[in-house]
Protein backbone atom coordinates (compact mmCIF):
# COMPACT_ATOMS: atom_id res chain seq x y z
CA UNK A 1 0.00 0.00 0.00
CA UNK A 2 1.18 3.61 -1.19
CA UNK A 3 1.97 6.24 1.94
CA UNK A 4 -0.39 8.77 2.24
CA UNK A 5 0.40 11.80 0.10
CA UNK A 6 1.32 13.88 3.57
CA UNK A 7 3.99 11.24 4.28
CA UNK A 8 5.52 11.71 0.81
CA UNK A 9 5.89 15.48 0.71
CA UNK A 10 7.36 15.10 4.28
CA UNK A 11 9.75 12.20 3.15
CA UNK A 12 10.95 14.21 0.14
CA UNK A 13 11.62 17.25 2.09
CA UNK A 14 13.50 15.34 4.83
CA UNK A 15 15.50 14.48 1.65
CA UNK A 16 15.98 18.22 0.72
CA UNK A 17 17.04 18.83 3.65
CA UNK A 18 19.94 16.54 4.20
CA UNK A 19 20.92 17.41 0.80
CA UNK A 20 20.97 20.79 1.81
CA UNK A 21 23.21 19.89 4.50
CA UNK A 22 25.44 17.90 1.86
CA UNK A 23 25.35 20.85 -0.28
CA UNK A 24 26.91 23.35 2.67
CA UNK A 25 29.67 20.96 3.10
CA UNK A 26 30.58 20.78 -0.50
CA UNK A 27 30.60 24.78 -0.65
CA UNK A 28 33.07 24.44 2.55
CA UNK A 29 35.34 22.05 1.02
CA UNK A 30 35.62 23.44 -2.32
CA UNK A 31 35.99 26.97 -1.43
CA UNK A 32 38.69 25.84 0.93
CA UNK A 33 40.66 24.59 -1.69
CA UNK A 34 39.78 27.62 -4.54
CA UNK A 35 41.63 29.24 -1.35
CA UNK A 36 44.38 26.69 -1.23
CA UNK A 37 44.68 27.06 -5.35
CA UNK A 38 44.91 30.78 -4.95
CA UNK A 39 47.22 31.28 -2.41
CA UNK A 40 49.66 28.52 -3.60
CA UNK A 41 52.62 30.27 -5.05
CA UNK A 42 54.31 27.82 -6.91
CA UNK A 43 52.76 28.59 -10.37
CA UNK A 44 55.16 30.51 -12.79
CA UNK A 45 53.55 33.35 -15.33
CA UNK A 46 52.14 31.09 -18.40
CA UNK A 47 51.70 32.69 -21.74
CA UNK A 48 50.80 31.14 -25.02
CA UNK A 49 52.68 32.87 -28.22
CA UNK A 50 52.53 32.83 -31.71
CA UNK A 51 54.63 29.99 -31.98
CA UNK A 52 54.00 27.94 -28.50
CA UNK A 53 54.14 29.21 -24.99
CA UNK A 54 56.29 31.62 -22.95
CA UNK A 55 56.68 30.53 -18.71
CA UNK A 56 58.00 33.09 -16.85
CA UNK A 57 59.27 32.53 -13.04
CA UNK A 58 57.44 34.72 -10.65
CA UNK A 59 59.13 32.85 -7.28
CA UNK A 60 62.75 34.59 -8.82
CA UNK A 61 64.04 31.43 -7.22
CA UNK A 62 65.41 30.55 -11.31
CA UNK A 63 64.61 28.47 -13.82
CA UNK A 64 66.63 25.80 -14.34
CA UNK A 65 67.26 22.30 -15.98
CA UNK A 66 65.16 22.14 -18.52
CA UNK A 67 63.84 18.94 -20.14
CA UNK A 68 62.01 17.78 -23.03
CA UNK A 69 59.93 15.12 -24.51
CA UNK A 70 57.27 15.53 -27.33
CA UNK A 71 54.67 17.46 -25.95
CA UNK A 72 56.20 18.06 -22.14
CA UNK A 73 58.03 19.90 -20.35
CA UNK A 74 59.70 19.52 -16.87
CA UNK A 75 62.03 21.83 -15.03
CA UNK A 76 63.45 23.52 -12.06
CA UNK A 77 61.88 26.26 -10.14
CA UNK A 78 64.24 26.95 -7.20
CA UNK A 79 64.12 23.71 -5.25
CA UNK A 80 60.83 22.57 -7.53
CA UNK A 81 60.18 20.20 -10.25
CA UNK A 82 57.16 21.53 -12.56
CA UNK A 83 55.86 19.56 -15.68
CA UNK A 84 54.31 21.55 -18.59
CA UNK A 85 51.44 20.23 -21.01
CA UNK A 86 52.45 21.90 -23.92
CA UNK A 87 48.61 20.89 -25.26
CA UNK A 88 46.57 22.51 -23.02
CA UNK A 89 48.98 24.57 -20.74
CA UNK A 90 48.35 22.81 -17.52
CA UNK A 91 51.50 22.80 -14.79
CA UNK A 92 51.81 20.50 -12.36
CA UNK A 93 54.10 20.63 -9.37
CA UNK A 94 55.67 17.16 -8.98
CA UNK A 95 58.31 18.01 -6.39
CA UNK A 96 59.67 17.96 -3.93
CA UNK A 97 58.10 16.68 -1.01
CA UNK A 98 58.10 18.55 2.61
CA UNK A 99 61.49 16.60 3.94
CA UNK A 100 63.40 17.16 0.64
CA UNK A 101 63.92 20.74 -0.01
CA UNK A 102 66.62 20.52 -2.93
CA UNK A 103 66.36 18.84 -6.44
CA UNK A 104 68.61 18.38 -9.03
CA UNK A 105 67.74 19.06 -12.85
CA UNK A 106 64.78 16.65 -14.03
CA UNK A 107 64.83 14.28 -16.91
CA UNK A 108 61.67 13.46 -19.00
CA UNK A 109 60.52 10.84 -21.48
CA UNK A 110 57.34 9.73 -23.23
CA UNK A 111 56.04 8.60 -20.21
CA UNK A 112 58.18 9.28 -17.17
CA UNK A 113 59.91 12.13 -15.17
CA UNK A 114 62.67 11.16 -13.52
CA UNK A 115 64.08 13.60 -10.59
CA UNK A 116 66.46 13.67 -7.66
CA UNK A 117 65.59 15.00 -4.25
CA UNK A 118 68.38 15.75 -1.77
CA UNK A 119 68.22 16.68 2.06
CA UNK A 120 69.33 20.15 1.63
CA UNK A 121 71.32 21.93 -0.99
CA UNK A 122 75.05 20.64 -1.60
CA UNK A 123 73.81 17.15 -0.53
CA UNK A 124 75.48 14.56 -2.30
CA UNK A 125 73.10 11.59 -1.22
CA UNK A 126 69.34 11.72 -2.18
CA UNK A 127 66.04 9.88 -3.37
CA UNK A 128 65.51 9.24 -6.98
CA UNK A 129 61.77 10.21 -7.62
CA UNK A 130 59.58 9.09 -11.21
CA UNK A 131 56.25 10.78 -11.97
CA UNK A 132 54.28 8.41 -14.33
CA UNK A 133 52.19 10.87 -16.31
CA UNK A 134 49.90 7.95 -17.62
CA UNK A 135 48.89 7.38 -14.14
CA UNK A 136 49.61 10.60 -12.81
CA UNK A 137 51.40 8.54 -9.77
CA UNK A 138 55.14 9.41 -8.17
CA UNK A 139 56.57 7.40 -6.56
CA UNK A 140 60.52 7.01 -5.33
CA UNK A 141 62.72 4.59 -7.21
CA UNK A 142 65.70 4.55 -5.42
CA UNK A 143 68.25 5.87 -2.59
CA UNK A 144 71.59 7.17 -3.58
CA UNK A 145 74.57 7.36 -1.55
CA UNK A 146 76.81 9.72 -3.55
CA UNK A 147 74.92 11.48 -6.74
CA UNK A 148 77.59 11.93 -9.29
CA UNK A 149 75.36 12.72 -12.74
CA UNK A 150 71.65 14.20 -13.43
CA UNK A 151 69.11 11.46 -14.82
CA UNK A 152 68.56 10.53 -17.83
CA UNK A 153 65.41 9.17 -19.17
CA UNK A 154 64.20 7.42 -22.45
CA UNK A 155 61.11 5.38 -23.10
CA UNK A 156 60.77 3.22 -19.40
CA UNK A 157 64.37 3.21 -18.82
CA UNK A 158 66.04 5.97 -16.52
CA UNK A 159 70.22 6.37 -15.98
CA UNK A 160 72.27 8.15 -14.07
CA UNK A 161 75.95 8.10 -12.06
CA UNK A 162 76.65 7.47 -8.25
CA UNK A 163 79.19 5.94 -6.11
CA UNK A 164 79.01 3.25 -3.61
CA UNK A 165 81.55 2.46 -1.62
CA UNK A 166 83.84 5.05 -3.25
CA UNK A 167 83.13 2.96 -6.70
CA UNK A 168 81.18 5.22 -9.44
CA UNK A 169 79.17 3.15 -11.30
CA UNK A 170 76.64 4.32 -14.08
CA UNK A 171 73.53 2.88 -13.22
CA UNK A 172 69.41 3.00 -13.72
CA UNK A 173 66.37 1.52 -13.16
CA UNK A 174 63.74 -0.04 -15.77
CA UNK A 175 60.18 1.67 -14.41
CA UNK A 176 58.47 -0.88 -15.44
CA UNK A 177 59.44 -3.18 -13.57
CA UNK A 178 61.83 -1.18 -11.39
CA UNK A 179 65.00 -3.72 -11.45
CA UNK A 180 68.29 -2.23 -11.55
CA UNK A 181 70.65 -1.57 -14.61
CA UNK A 182 74.42 -1.71 -14.10
CA UNK A 183 75.72 -0.06 -17.11
CA UNK A 184 79.06 0.60 -16.26
CA UNK A 185 81.59 0.63 -13.28
CA UNK A 186 82.90 3.72 -14.60
CA UNK A 187 82.11 7.43 -13.67
CA UNK A 188 80.56 9.35 -16.65
CA UNK A 189 77.55 11.28 -17.21
CA UNK A 190 75.15 9.30 -19.29
CA UNK A 191 72.12 10.04 -21.63
CA UNK A 192 70.13 7.35 -23.17
CA UNK A 193 67.71 7.08 -26.22
CA UNK A 194 65.83 3.62 -26.28
CA UNK A 195 68.47 1.05 -25.41
CA UNK A 196 71.62 3.27 -26.05
CA UNK A 197 73.64 4.93 -23.50
CA UNK A 198 76.64 7.49 -24.17
CA UNK A 199 78.80 9.07 -21.96
CA UNK A 200 82.16 11.10 -22.73
CA UNK A 201 85.15 8.98 -21.11
CA UNK A 202 87.70 11.39 -19.73
CA UNK A 203 91.73 11.07 -20.24
CA UNK A 204 94.13 13.87 -19.31
CA UNK A 205 91.50 16.70 -18.43
CA UNK A 206 89.92 16.59 -21.55
CA UNK A 207 87.33 14.04 -23.01
CA UNK A 208 89.30 11.80 -25.41
CA UNK A 209 86.37 9.16 -26.39
CA UNK A 210 82.82 8.67 -26.34
CA UNK A 211 81.57 5.28 -24.62
CA UNK A 212 78.49 3.54 -26.28
CA UNK A 213 76.58 0.73 -24.24
CA UNK A 214 73.79 -0.79 -25.13
CA UNK A 215 71.66 -2.37 -22.15
CA UNK A 216 69.70 -5.04 -23.91
CA UNK A 217 72.73 -6.91 -25.66
CA UNK A 218 75.03 -5.76 -22.55
CA UNK A 219 77.97 -5.01 -25.28
CA UNK A 220 80.23 -1.29 -25.38
CA UNK A 221 82.12 0.25 -27.53
CA UNK A 222 83.89 3.88 -27.80
CA UNK A 223 83.38 6.76 -30.36
CA UNK A 224 86.57 8.93 -30.85
CA UNK A 225 85.48 12.17 -31.81
CA UNK A 226 86.23 13.45 -35.03
CA UNK A 227 88.50 16.66 -35.07
CA UNK A 228 88.12 17.03 -30.63
CA UNK A 229 91.28 18.57 -29.42
CA UNK A 230 93.48 21.16 -28.90
CA UNK A 231 92.05 23.64 -26.90
CA UNK A 232 88.73 23.29 -27.65
CA UNK A 233 86.79 21.72 -24.88
CA UNK A 234 83.42 19.69 -25.20
CA UNK A 235 80.36 21.64 -24.07
CA UNK A 236 78.11 19.06 -23.95
CA UNK A 237 76.19 16.13 -26.09
CA UNK A 238 72.96 14.34 -27.30
CA UNK A 239 72.22 11.10 -28.65
CA UNK A 240 69.02 9.89 -30.91
CA UNK A 241 68.99 6.31 -32.48
CA UNK A 242 72.50 5.92 -33.75
CA UNK A 243 73.81 9.43 -34.08
CA UNK A 244 75.65 10.92 -31.58
CA UNK A 245 75.59 14.85 -31.80
CA UNK A 246 78.24 16.80 -29.75
CA UNK A 247 79.45 20.48 -29.31
CA UNK A 248 83.01 22.25 -28.89
CA UNK A 249 84.52 25.13 -27.99
CA UNK A 250 87.63 27.17 -28.37
CA UNK A 251 88.70 27.74 -25.05
CA UNK A 252 90.40 31.45 -26.24
CA UNK A 253 88.20 32.46 -28.98
CA UNK A 254 85.16 30.89 -27.72
CA UNK A 255 83.80 29.65 -31.28
CA UNK A 256 82.76 26.64 -31.50
CA UNK A 257 81.77 23.64 -33.75
CA UNK A 258 78.46 21.23 -33.86
CA UNK A 259 79.78 17.40 -35.20
CA UNK A 260 76.74 15.11 -35.89
CA UNK A 261 78.99 11.34 -35.95
CA UNK A 262 77.06 7.63 -36.54
CA UNK A 263 78.10 5.45 -33.00
CA UNK A 264 78.30 2.20 -35.72
CA UNK A 265 80.70 3.70 -38.34
CA UNK A 266 81.96 6.31 -36.66
CA UNK A 267 81.44 8.84 -39.80
CA UNK A 268 81.28 11.94 -38.55
CA UNK A 269 79.45 15.34 -40.10
CA UNK A 270 80.22 19.19 -39.45
CA UNK A 271 76.61 20.51 -38.55
CA UNK A 272 77.42 23.90 -37.52
CA UNK A 273 80.87 25.74 -36.78
CA UNK A 274 82.20 29.41 -37.01
CA UNK A 275 79.28 31.12 -34.24
CA UNK A 276 79.92 31.90 -30.79
CA UNK A 277 77.94 28.66 -29.22
CA UNK A 278 75.90 29.51 -26.19
CA UNK A 279 74.90 25.84 -25.80
CA UNK A 280 75.10 22.11 -26.27
CA UNK A 281 73.62 20.68 -29.14
CA UNK A 282 70.38 18.72 -28.93
CA UNK A 283 68.71 16.48 -31.72
CA UNK A 284 65.86 14.08 -31.80
CA UNK A 285 65.71 12.11 -35.59
CA UNK A 286 67.76 14.24 -38.43
CA UNK A 287 66.77 17.29 -36.45
CA UNK A 288 69.84 19.42 -34.71
CA UNK A 289 68.89 22.20 -32.42
CA UNK A 290 71.47 24.46 -30.34
CA UNK A 291 71.72 28.39 -29.83
CA UNK A 292 74.34 31.01 -30.37
CA UNK A 293 75.07 34.47 -30.37
CA UNK A 294 74.32 36.24 -33.49
CA UNK A 295 76.88 37.70 -35.71
CA UNK A 296 76.77 41.06 -34.09
CA UNK A 297 76.90 39.88 -30.83
CA UNK A 298 73.99 41.86 -29.91
CA UNK A 299 71.62 39.21 -28.63
CA UNK A 300 70.81 35.38 -29.36
CA UNK A 301 69.52 33.13 -31.65
CA UNK A 302 68.15 29.08 -31.67
CA UNK A 303 68.91 27.40 -33.92
CA UNK A 304 68.60 24.07 -35.98
CA UNK A 305 69.83 22.37 -39.34
CA UNK A 306 67.96 18.76 -40.73
CA UNK A 307 71.08 16.05 -40.94
CA UNK A 308 69.26 14.81 -44.29
CA UNK A 309 70.35 18.33 -45.79
CA UNK A 310 69.97 21.71 -46.20
CA UNK A 311 71.57 24.97 -44.64
CA UNK A 312 70.60 25.97 -40.82
CA UNK A 313 67.97 27.85 -40.15
CA UNK A 314 66.83 30.15 -36.90
CA UNK A 315 63.82 29.42 -35.22
CA UNK A 316 63.95 32.09 -32.91
CA UNK A 317 65.84 35.33 -31.77
CA UNK A 318 66.21 36.18 -28.09
CA UNK A 319 66.86 38.94 -26.13
CA UNK A 320 68.43 37.43 -23.26
CA UNK A 321 71.02 34.71 -22.71
CA UNK A 322 70.12 30.98 -23.62
CA UNK A 323 70.81 28.90 -20.99
CA UNK A 324 69.56 25.61 -22.95
CA UNK A 325 68.25 25.07 -26.21
CA UNK A 326 66.53 21.64 -26.64
CA UNK A 327 64.08 19.42 -29.33
CA UNK A 328 62.02 16.59 -29.22
CA UNK A 329 58.79 15.98 -31.74
CA UNK A 330 58.98 19.00 -34.00
CA UNK A 331 58.87 21.31 -30.79
CA UNK A 332 61.92 23.37 -29.46
CA UNK A 333 62.36 24.49 -26.02
CA UNK A 334 64.88 27.33 -24.87
CA UNK A 335 66.09 28.64 -21.15
CA UNK A 336 66.68 32.11 -20.42
CA UNK A 337 68.45 33.77 -17.78
CA UNK A 338 70.12 37.34 -17.66
CA UNK A 339 71.47 37.15 -14.21
CA UNK A 340 69.97 37.91 -11.09
CA UNK A 341 68.00 41.03 -11.49
CA UNK A 342 65.71 39.45 -14.39
CA UNK A 343 63.12 36.60 -14.40
CA UNK A 344 64.60 33.63 -16.14
CA UNK A 345 62.40 32.23 -18.98
CA UNK A 346 60.88 29.18 -20.88
CA UNK A 347 59.95 29.54 -24.45
CA UNK A 348 58.51 27.31 -27.01
CA UNK A 349 58.34 26.63 -30.76
CA UNK A 350 57.22 24.52 -33.42
CA UNK A 351 59.59 23.93 -36.20
CA UNK A 352 57.57 22.58 -39.50
CA UNK A 353 58.86 18.56 -39.83
CA UNK B 1 15.59 13.64 38.86
CA UNK B 2 12.87 16.45 37.57
CA UNK B 3 16.09 18.76 37.24
CA UNK B 4 18.10 16.52 34.99
CA UNK B 5 15.00 15.41 33.35
CA UNK B 6 14.57 19.59 32.08
CA UNK B 7 17.95 19.74 30.75
CA UNK B 8 18.16 16.39 28.58
CA UNK B 9 17.76 17.46 24.40
CA UNK B 10 14.77 18.55 22.99
CA UNK B 11 13.07 15.86 21.85
CA UNK B 12 12.77 14.80 17.49
CA UNK B 13 9.54 14.85 15.81
CA UNK B 14 8.69 12.42 12.65
CA UNK B 15 9.96 14.97 10.39
CA UNK B 16 13.32 15.15 12.08
CA UNK B 17 13.76 11.67 12.69
CA UNK B 18 13.25 11.11 8.85
CA UNK B 19 16.13 13.67 8.13
CA UNK B 20 18.07 12.03 11.00
CA UNK B 21 17.97 9.07 8.91
CA UNK B 22 19.23 10.38 5.30
CA UNK B 23 21.62 12.16 6.97
CA UNK B 24 23.04 9.02 8.57
CA UNK B 25 22.37 7.16 5.31
CA UNK B 26 24.28 10.02 3.91
CA UNK B 27 27.55 10.22 6.33
CA UNK B 28 27.56 6.27 6.06
CA UNK B 29 28.38 6.41 1.82
CA UNK B 30 30.94 9.72 2.42
CA UNK B 31 32.96 7.82 4.24
CA UNK B 32 33.23 4.80 2.03
CA UNK B 33 34.08 7.93 -0.78
CA UNK B 34 36.67 9.29 1.88
CA UNK B 35 37.75 6.42 2.50
CA UNK B 36 38.88 5.29 -1.46
CA UNK B 37 39.91 8.56 -2.47
CA UNK B 38 42.43 8.87 0.32
CA UNK B 39 43.40 5.11 -0.51
CA UNK B 40 43.49 6.62 -4.64
CA UNK B 41 45.67 9.79 -3.00
CA UNK B 42 48.11 7.85 -1.19
CA UNK B 43 48.92 5.39 -3.89
CA UNK B 44 49.33 8.64 -6.13
CA UNK B 45 52.24 9.30 -4.22
CA UNK B 46 51.46 13.07 -3.39
CA UNK B 47 49.71 12.50 -0.03
CA UNK B 48 50.41 11.82 2.99
CA UNK B 49 47.55 10.49 5.74
CA UNK B 50 47.83 13.40 8.89
CA UNK B 51 45.83 11.01 10.69
CA UNK B 52 47.95 9.11 13.09
CA UNK B 53 45.47 6.31 13.50
CA UNK B 54 44.42 6.06 9.83
CA UNK B 55 48.33 6.06 9.28
CA UNK B 56 48.86 3.53 11.26
CA UNK B 57 45.89 1.44 9.24
CA UNK B 58 47.19 2.58 6.35
CA UNK B 59 50.45 0.99 6.86
CA UNK B 60 48.90 -2.15 8.26
CA UNK B 61 46.90 -3.28 4.69
CA UNK B 62 43.79 -2.70 3.64
CA UNK B 63 41.72 -4.94 4.81
CA UNK B 64 42.62 -4.00 8.44
CA UNK B 65 41.63 -0.43 7.10
CA UNK B 66 38.55 -1.00 5.66
CA UNK B 67 37.30 -2.93 8.52
CA UNK B 68 38.38 -0.13 11.04
CA UNK B 69 37.24 2.94 8.72
CA UNK B 70 34.07 1.57 8.07
CA UNK B 71 33.48 -0.06 11.08
CA UNK B 72 33.80 3.18 13.63
CA UNK B 73 31.46 5.07 11.22
CA UNK B 74 28.69 2.29 10.93
CA UNK B 75 29.31 2.10 15.34
CA UNK B 76 28.62 5.60 15.07
CA UNK B 77 25.84 5.76 12.56
CA UNK B 78 23.65 3.00 14.76
CA UNK B 79 24.55 4.78 18.43
CA UNK B 80 23.07 7.92 16.51
CA UNK B 81 20.09 6.29 15.14
CA UNK B 82 19.74 4.86 18.69
CA UNK B 83 19.58 8.42 20.02
CA UNK B 84 17.41 9.12 17.20
CA UNK B 85 14.87 10.56 19.79
CA UNK B 86 16.92 13.54 20.93
CA UNK B 87 17.43 16.85 18.86
CA UNK B 88 21.08 16.88 19.38
CA UNK B 89 21.59 13.32 17.76
CA UNK B 90 20.65 15.73 14.56
CA UNK B 91 23.04 18.68 15.20
CA UNK B 92 25.22 15.46 15.56
CA UNK B 93 24.47 13.96 12.33
CA UNK B 94 24.77 17.26 10.05
CA UNK B 95 27.99 18.74 11.58
CA UNK B 96 29.51 14.98 10.52
CA UNK B 97 27.69 14.91 7.47
CA UNK B 98 29.00 18.41 6.32
CA UNK B 99 32.24 18.27 6.97
CA UNK B 100 32.80 14.70 5.43
CA UNK B 101 31.29 16.26 2.28
CA UNK B 102 33.62 19.28 2.73
CA UNK B 103 36.27 16.74 2.98
CA UNK B 104 34.70 14.61 -0.16
CA UNK B 105 34.71 17.99 -2.67
CA UNK B 106 38.10 18.93 -1.45
CA UNK B 107 39.63 15.74 -1.92
CA UNK B 108 38.11 15.07 -5.13
CA UNK B 109 38.74 18.65 -6.73
CA UNK B 110 42.44 17.85 -5.35
CA UNK B 111 42.70 14.66 -7.51
CA UNK B 112 41.37 16.48 -10.58
CA UNK B 113 43.81 18.85 -10.32
CA UNK B 114 46.97 16.74 -9.81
Amino acid sequence: MDPPPERRRSEKRALLFAALVILAGAALGAGGFLLEQATSNWRPQIVRTQTGWRITEVRMLGFGGLALCDERIAWQDGPSVLLLDLRSGKARLLGPGNEAPATWQPAVSERYVVWFEGAGEGASSADAWTYDVATRRRRQIATLDDVLSFPSVSAARTVWCAARDAESRIVGVDLTNDKGLVVASEYGRPVIDGALVAWARSSGGGPSSFVLADVTQGRSWTVIPSGLGGAAGLTGFDLSGRTLVWGQQDAQTAVGRIVAQNVDTGAASIVAEGARMATAPSIDGDTVVWAEQTPDAAAYRVMGRRLRGGPSFQIARVDGQVQSALVSGGIVAWLVDNGDRSPTWIETARIPR
Amino acid sequence: MTAWRTRRSPRLGPFGMRVLFWLLVELWVLNIADLLLTRYSLWLGFATESNNVMDYFFRSGTAPTVAFKIGIVTVGTLLLWRLHRYRTALFAAALLTGVFAAVVVYQTLWVLSL
